[in-house]
């Protein structure tokens, strides 16, 4: 049911059901509360593509992304690599075939090293490379990420933070992942060096092959690099389809929501979604559709029901009563355009 | 989000993790001092035997309490002798010897015993932690001095290795505190967490990435530490529980001479002495540049820097400024403002604005966009003269409906910001206080600028909240900032400063921390605030985005300087200046992804610490002449509409003049 | 809360037992056969033997620990060794003199550094900072015996202007108290002015002032009720220090306290005396710090309601 992208063969990466609370304790007398940060998540990831996950913070993107390197271990459900179920006992197998660069470029890497140590570390870990065959996927690696070897000998602190970004990437591509995970991997920079970061991505993904997982609260960002875009709300997915097909006509009022809140000139003086409220708290999520009480759409039936992530059309799957009516709404907030999708789009 | 965005207000301006490099030359200099006085102590106690005159245990009844050369005794006894006629030099140097060995090899013993169990603590974590801290606990509830002497007292005699070990192993609590909690927080930092990702073992995550980490607050520990126990072991020798005869010890010394204190008052002073100066050098050695400690803060900024426009220069003012017309309704207008950040005298100056022309109208929405360390918050903080203590204005001038605000005197400042110059900032919950409640702050804000009695104010501050939007302001007020999301503190600073009807409104980054679809929410306040009170805004972003939606004229900004201004739909539709015709294209709006390709600016930003002779964008410009390295682009209107600081449209002429 | 209470409740107790335990295994170590002690030392085996079933001894180490916490817990502390006075009597009648230089102490140095810390954050750079931070580093380096002994030489023997030892009233605090605040206030003076000057680079600090609110208000209230807070825990550390341990100034001021009491019996080897001062001494410490913990988390809103992130 989840094989839904553009190939019929394995996805490279499946999460079945996956689970994710915290419990935490706040104040004195409060008894600890869980926090259900990723609750119950379906996704497939094929092979070549780049998967776009957008959320607001506290939506469980980051969470979700940290337990496929296994830095969070799952509390139900399962992630299969390949086809095949990841368990504890081959962790150490499977880091080399996920790697992740992380938000911050000035706290991911570690101050004491040079940008040559830091990059070498996954090789020297996994006893891959040693000597002068080592010191040339380095530079070969540096190369690639557009530094070039002359950077080797700095420690990270001599660094911009768009080339901290770059050493980021060279290191995690070291291992040659077959995933690699950017978890909002150009939040932290500025936008003309985020568009040079986000043009590597593209370009490596081009170049090698790369299959992505992208994550990010920035939509526009999203939809540049991604082929689909899975949009998160407090720990569940509530749309999945091509990234074209999110970004122009949204199926979920959140989605919309999110489109529609995102300033922009095109925007002066024009109304907005009637979105109100923070996002409710992950410790005590609303009944029914987590977003009815936010939604400008929502109906009685979703306070008492809960929408389940499924395909309306082909290709394209959405957790909302009524996908079909906030469909036609986009579209015509496209004016009355073609673009309101009748099949696939990849 | 953008967490890179706007670091320039608090700390240098420079990338990079280095910490506040506290490099006042008085502070190397005690430094200096401490480590020699420490390394002449170490010398004597090694030398003992050779430097010493006399043996230490040598007795001389014939004489006895002996005074020193100053007080008319002999050479032969320099400083005297004690109640059994033995020399106090030689004494004093044994002293040295016993005192150095057993309080460095003490801590070694310490340093080593919590060096590992702060570290076995701090990564295990769980059981093996609690069980460690735990016992850390108990340990420092008991009477350390009276466990020793427990311990001391019944040994029939006292080596050098009973106090070392008596000394030493208790010591270790003290390292293994400060390694645990440095090593929890480096082992929930990305760094480690980004080697485990990468398959590192955890013995590799402690020895190859925690351990270098925490390696640095070691040295400074353990000064404090050795400090303590020349102090400790004395204090035992005094009390008649440290080293047994023959050895010597200054604690000892002093003991020996307090009997004849009234006679011989050398005897209680030499040796007090000879500890405090240890213990000073140790102390001053402490303040090393190298060493991470707390002590840092000592040194801040000196009072001098936080002058603000304390020297103006006068005569730097732009004789343009006159030229430039200012119509009737413009409430703020600043010219050629150019602020420095130099975080000590011998640091190089960083120039965070070089020279900023700005006008804002009455009720008029004024953006200022650029990317980081383009100094377009510095230019907020500057207009309302809350600059960091490291920074000054160094030139230009801010007029404020008709005066001059940078050469005002503070108490005058005073009643202008709040009543008249509303500002809100990048991070609403850490702006306002956590301990106090949100009720408190806002009869405090209100009543510190209308005379209103607390009753009224409280009032009227929930019917400030009422109008941001707060259904049940009554609860609001009750609560602290900490009870409440990032976006309703943001509405309530938004209420707390429109609620005295200021004049101009300072926002910086105001949404920045927030998600979008709250940021809509406070964009929106913003407006209608504008509208219902006529307020002037100046908002501060880096978002393009936003700056377009809300703001009626755009100011962008690079490297301290302005780029490029006018009304917002003619900069960002229509952009002249390079800088934002790239800035534009690297933002992936839906026409930038329709159109192909996101730009990107490829290079990074000039040093802020340079001199830059051109523009400052020369070093990216697609469209770079000889002209932009050797002169600044004056800010000229151009055909389109708008101003433009770009060679591009200035004639050879005008380089000329300049 | 009640939560709360129960869980540092629970913890305290833990830490009571250990030190019980501690104290016991201690002088059961070091201080040999309390019968042979107890007896003149060439006292014959019968007495000896008499002496041990009398007390126990005889039973094994296990039994006799349970003795030890049975008559821990009826407040028994045994019999002096020397005069056979109570324990629990004699303890009792030293802790006020203990807690009368205690609370003195800790008044006037918090109020002195409470002084100079602010003043030197507020006015860093300036000649007064520099004075503090010297007077600060000399304090920090002068051992406390040895300041006891110079304050003794020169105020008592040259000028004999103070009393040098034992208690005669009032005028006997001058002497110990400056002893134990030189000792104190260079690590509060250093801690009250971290916290100033950390505070004052808050943004609320920043957007207090950009309120309009005036600089006493911002000082007095803004400033003061977050950077004390981290005071209330060492004020606390140090009243337990100087109520466990003071055992230099006592001595050397022949101060009738806890601490002299502790090194008196330890010379004379009178052990129940050493044992019911060591823990008097350490429950005090446990006890205050148990108490300074819980106002701590009280006067924190953010620790009292619950602050994320």
């Amino acid at each position: 049911m989840t094989t839904t992208g553009p190939t019929s063969t394995t996805p490279l990466v499946e999460l079945h059901e996956v689970r994710k609370h915290y419990r935490v304790r706040s104040g004195l007398s409060r008894r600890p509360v869980i926090v259900q940060a990723v609750n119950g998540v379906d996704l497939a990831i094929d092979a070549g593509e780049i998967l776009g996950l957008v959320g607001e913070s506290g939506c469980g993107k980051s969470t979700l992304s940290r337990t496929l390197v296994q830095l969070e271990t799952l509390d139900a459900g399962e992630i299969r690599f390949k086809g095949e179920s990841i368990d504890v006992a081959r962790t150490d197998d499977l880091r080399r075939h996920i790697q992740i660069v992380f938000q911050d470029p000035y706290s991911s890497l570690p101050a004491h090293m040079s940008v040559r140590q830091i990059i070498a570390e996954p090789l020297l870990i996994h006893r891959l490379l040693r000597g002068a065959e080592l010191d040339q996927k380095v530079d070969d690696l540096l190369v690639n990420v557009g530094l070039g070897p002359d950077f080797a000998a700095r420690k990270p602190g001599q660094l911009s933070g768009g080339q901290r970004q770059r050493v980021g990437i060279a290191r995690a591509l070291a291992l040659d992942p077959d995933l690699l995970i950017a978890d909002e991997a150009v939040s932290a920079l500025d936008v003309s060096v985020q568009a040079q970061i986000l043009n590597l991505l593209r370009r490596l993904k081009r170049d090698l092959g790369l299959t992505m997982l992208f994550v990010s609260h920035d939509i526009g960002v999203v939809r540049y690099i991604s082929d689909r875009i899975a949009v998160m709300y407090l720990g569940e997915i509530v749309e999945l389809a091509s990234a074209a097909d999110v970004y122009e006509t949204p199926a979920h009022p959140y989605t919309r929501a999110l489109m529609d809140a995102v300033p922009s000139i095109e925007h002066r003086g024009r109304p907005r979604i009637e979105v109100r409220g923070d996002p409710p708290d992950p410790k005590d999520p609303p009944s029914g559709c987590r977003f009815h009480p936010r939604c400008p759409m929502a109906q009685d039936v979703c306070r008492t029901e809960k929408p389940a992530l499924r395909e309306w059309w082909p290709g394209r799957q959405v957790a909302c009563h009524f996908a079909d009516e906030c469909l036609a709404k986009s579209g015509a907030a496209l004016g009355g355009s073609d673009r309101v999708p009748d099949g696939v789009h990849s | 989000m953008t967490g890179a965005a706007n670091v320039t207000m608090n700390s240098t301006p420079l990338p990079g993790r280095t910490p506040r490099v506290a490099s006042s030359m008085w502070r190397r200099r005690t430094a200096v001092v401490g480590l020699l006085g420490l390394a002449f102590i170490v010398m004597v106690a090694i030398a003992a035997s050779w430097i010493a005159p006399h043996p230490p245990g040598q007795t001389d009844l014939s004489n006895v309490l002996a005074p020193p050369v100053w007080a008319g005794g002999d050479a032969a006894n320099l400083l005297g002798t004690d109640g059994l006629g033995r020399d106090v030099l030689s004494r004093v140097i044994y002293g040295a010897r016993s005192s150095v060995l057993i309080s460095a090899s003490a801590m070694l013993i310490g340093g080593t015993l919590g060096l590992i169990t702060g570290l076995i603590a701090g990564f295990f974590g769980g059981i093996v932690d609690t069980v460690i801290m735990r016992l850390g606990d108990i340990q420092l509830a008991l009477p350390f001095i009276l466990i020793a002497i427990v311990i001391l007292g019944m040994l029939p005699e006292r080596r050098p290795h009973h106090l070392i070990l008596v000394l030493g192993v208790p010591a270790w609590i003290v390292y293994a505190r400060v390694v645990r909690s440095r090593v929890l927080t480096e082992r929930e930092s990305d760094y480690v967490q980004a080697a485990t990702t990468l398959g590192a073992s955890g013995f590799r995550r402690i020895f190859r990435y925690i351990l270098p980490q925490v390696w640095g607050v070691l040295p400074a520990i353990a000064l404090v530490d050795l400090s303590n126990l020349v102090v400790m072991e004395s204090t035992l020798s005094f009390l008649g529980f440290g080293l047994s005869a023959p050895d010597v010890s200054w604690g000892q010394i002093l003991a020996d001479g307090r009997g004849s204190m009234a006679m011989a008052p050398w005897l209680s002073i030499i040796p007090g002495l000879a500890i405090m100066f240890t213990v000073l050098s140790i102390n001053l050695a402490v303040e090393s540049p190298g060493l991470e400690t707390r002590r840092r803060l000592w040194r801040l900024p000196s009072r001098r820097a936080t002058r603000p426009a304390g020297d103006t220069h006068p005569s730097m003012k732009p004789a343009g400024s006159a030229a430039l017309e200012q119509p009737e309704d413009v409430l703020l207008s600043v010219r050629d403002l150019a602020v420095d950040f130099q975080a000590h005298r011998d640091s190089p100056a960083v120039h965070a604005v070089r020279g900023v022309d700005l006008d804002v109208r009455r009720g008029q929405i004024v953006g200022i966009v650029g990317e980081s360390g383009s100094g377009k918050s510095v230019t907020a903080y500057a207009i309302s003269r809350l600059l960091a203590p490291t920074a000054r204005i160094a030139r230009g001038s801010v007029h404020f409906d008709g005066t001059e605000l940078t050469e005002m005197p503070e108490r005058r400042m005073r009643r202008i910001r709040g009543r008249r110059i509303g500002m809100i900032f990048q991070n609403p919950t850490g702006s306002l206080n956590p301990v106090l409640t949100v009720g408190f702050q806002m009869v405090e804000a209100i009543r510190s600028n209308r005379p209103m009695g607390r009753k009224q104010a409280r009032a009227l501050a929930a019917d400030a909240l009422r109008d941001v939007g707060f259904g049940n302001p009554e609860d609001v007020l009750r609560r602290h900032p900490f009870r409440l999301s990032g976006g309703q503190n943001q509405r309530v600073m938004i209420a707390m400063t429109m609620v005295v009807e200021p004049e101009l409104l300072l926002a910086d980054e105001p949404t920045t921390a927030l998600d979008v679809t709250t940021q809509a929410q406070v964009l929106d306040q913003l407006r209608r605030v504008r509208d219902e009170h006529g307020v002037s805004v100046v908002i501060i972003s880096h978002d393009i985005g936003l700056i377009g939606e809300i703001a009626d004229e755009v100011v962008v900004m690079y490297a301290g300087r302005v780029c490029e201004s006018g009304p917002a739909e003619q900069v960002l539709l229509d952009p002249q200046h390079p800088y934002t015709k790239a800035l534009l294209s690297s933002v992936p709006t839906p026409e930038v992804i329709a159109a192909g390709n996101l730009e990107g600016i490829p290079g990074d930003l000039p040093d802020a610490s340079a001199i830059i002779p051109g523009c400052p964008f020369a070093a990216r410009c697609p469209a770079v002449m000889d002209v932009c390295h050797i002169a600044v682009p004056a800010l000229l209107p151009v055909p389109a509409g708008q101003t433009v600081a770009c060679h591009l449209y200035t004639t050879e002429a005008e380089v000329l003049q300049r | 809360m009640a939560l709360f209470l129960l869980r540092r409740t629970t913890q305290m107790i833990v830490v009571v037992i250990c030190v019980v335990t501690l104290v016991f295994v201690l002088l059961r170590i070091a201080g040999g056969d309390p019968a042979r002690l107890m007896n003149a030392a060439d006292a014959s085996e019968e007495v000896i033997a008499a002496t041990q079933a009398r007390l126990g001894l005889d039973q094994p180490l296990a039994v006799q620990y349970l003795y030890f916490l049975r008559s821990i817990v009826t407040g028994d502390f045994g019999r002096s060794f020397h005069g056979g006075y109570e324990v629990r009597d004699v303890v009792f009648a030293a802790l006020p003199n203990t807690v009368a230089l205690a609370v003195v102490t800790v008044l006037v140095s918090t109020a002195f550094a409470l002084l100079l810390g602010i003043g030197s954050a507020l006015l860093r750079g300036t000649l007064l900072d520099r004075a503090v931070q010297v007077y600060v580093s000399l304090a920090q380096s002068t051992p406390s015996f040895w300041l006891a002994v110079m304050l003794v030489l020169v105020f008592a023997v040259n000028l004999s202007w103070l009393p040098a030892i034992d208690f005669t009233g009032p005028i006997s605090f001058v002497l110990p108290v400056i002893t134990l605040m030189v000792a104190l206030t260079p690590i509060l003076i250093r801690t009250i002015r971290q916290s100033f000057v950390e505070t004052l680079e808050r943004d609320y600090i920043r957007a207090a002032r950009a309120r309009g609110v005036s600089n006493a208000r911002v000082l007095m209230i803004h400033t003061l009720k977050v950077a004390s807070l981290p005071l209330i825990t060492l004020v606390g550390l140090q009243s337990g220090m100087i109520l466990a341990g003071s055992y230099v100034v006592e001595v050397i001021f022949n101060w009738p306290g806890i601490g002299k009491l502790a090194v008196d019996a330890l010379a004379s080897r009178n052990y129940p005396m050493v044992q019911g001062s060591v823990l008097i001494a350490a429950v005090a410490f446990v006890l205050v710090n148990f108490v300074v913990d819980i106002l701590y988390s009280v006067l924190d809103p953010r620790i009292r309601l619950g602050a994320e992130a």
